[in-house]
């Protein structure tokens, strides 16, 4: 298993994001963990090299430790901007996050939708649109949509991040067919992001063709998360193979494995 | 004076700068984010900015999220 990895780790594959040469493509989430404690476990585990963390208002009546205190050194942080609701809030908290000495990689997350927690990818067009004017890396969270995705690619993002299926939903990719048209169209990475339930799924994700997968909910509520993200880091690392090797086609009907000449009962 | 903090009234503060109001609230400061009515305050500038009465100042940090 580690010797796939590394050979996998060791090729010439690795995915170009704000100029940076990425060699693991699972983007892994901190929310919802049990405990602080096990986060740097579980980045350690899944391999990733691309972390996700929110900010919020402190709270001193129950102070919790800073979550930065867990990344492992040399993690490219990815603050999202989950609590805006537009495109103005969205500038603010990414701009914040950057004072916050975080990098210039964000998250682009507009959401006003609270049932399912959709995107609004009006907002999150204009809120891209401003920070990559100012100089930021821009990773925006989307409805799969092809236009704009377009417009989001002229706007000057880094790579579009999809959902599959309603955040924190574990219901896998539900989105299949709008996110392979993306992959189609679309030159930037596709990171399929939110609603990944199942290691099997990031695979199918990277099968078609994804750049990489980005998974918090699904590895956090595991009965074991450390043991989670392995899997889905090898998930990731097996999809990414097939999607290389080009996978046969497809047909209805069958075709024999094995030569339909010289039976035994011929002639 | 009174002031705001994360959209809660603090009464009767007296004089003070922004690191010493983050100090009395046990917040560590070296990884907040702290912003003082809508602008971002660099952690530089907190020994030497006093708050004044009706400031609304935000004190933000980093949690695990997706």
């Amino acid at each position: 298993m580690n010797d796939i990895i590394q050979s996998i780790n060791s090729s010439n594959d690795s995915l170009l994001i704000g100029g940076v040469n990425l060699r693991s493509r699972l983007f892994v989430g901190t929310g919802k963990f049990s405990s602080h404690e096990i986060v740097p476990q579980v980045l350690k585990a899944s391999g990733s090299q691309v972390v996700t963390m929110a900010l919020r208002r402190v709270n001193w009546k129950s102070p919790q430790e800073n979550i930065l205190n867990y990344m492992p050194p040399n993690t490219i942080l990815l603050p999202n901007t989950s609590g805006a609701r537009t495109a103005e809030e969205a500038v603010r908290i990414a701009r914040l996050a950057q004072a916050a000495g975080c990098g210039n990689w964000v998250k682009i997350e507009v959401v006003q939708d609270q049932r399912y927690l959709l995107p609004d990818n009006w907002e999150t067009l204009k809120a891209t649109e401003q920070l990559v004017n100012e100089g930021f890396v821009v990773l925006p969270y989307m409805s799969p949509d092809l236009g704009t995705a377009r417009r989001l690619q002229d706007a000057g993002a880094a790579a579009i991040m999809p959902l599959g299926a309603p955040i924190g939903s574990n219901r896998g990719l539900q989105t299949k067919e709008l996110i392979r048209i993306l992959i189609e169209e679309i030159s930037l990475p596709i990171i399929v992001d939110a609603g990944l339930g199942r290691p099997s799924e990031a695979a199918e994700a990277m099968e078609m063709g994804a750049a990489a997968v980005l998974v918090n909910t699904a590895i956090a509520t595991a009965a074991d998360p450390v043991f989670m993200a392995q899997a889905f880091r090898l998930a990731v690392v097996a999809g990414r193979l097939g999607y290389l090797a080009g996978p046969g086609e497809r047909r209805l009907e069958a075709e024999a494995s094995s030569p339909l000449t010289g039976f035994l009962q011929e002639g | 004076m009174q002031i705001v903090v994360n959209g809660e009234a603090q009464e009767d503060l007296s004089e003070c700068t922004v690191f010493q109001l983050l100090e009395s609230l046990a917040v560590t400061p070296k990884t907040a984010v702290v912003e003082l009515n809508g602008k971002i305050l660099t952690q530089e500038h907190w020994q030497d900015t006093l708050l004044r009465a009706d400031d609304r100042l935000e004190i933000l940090v980093f949690i695990g999220g997706g």
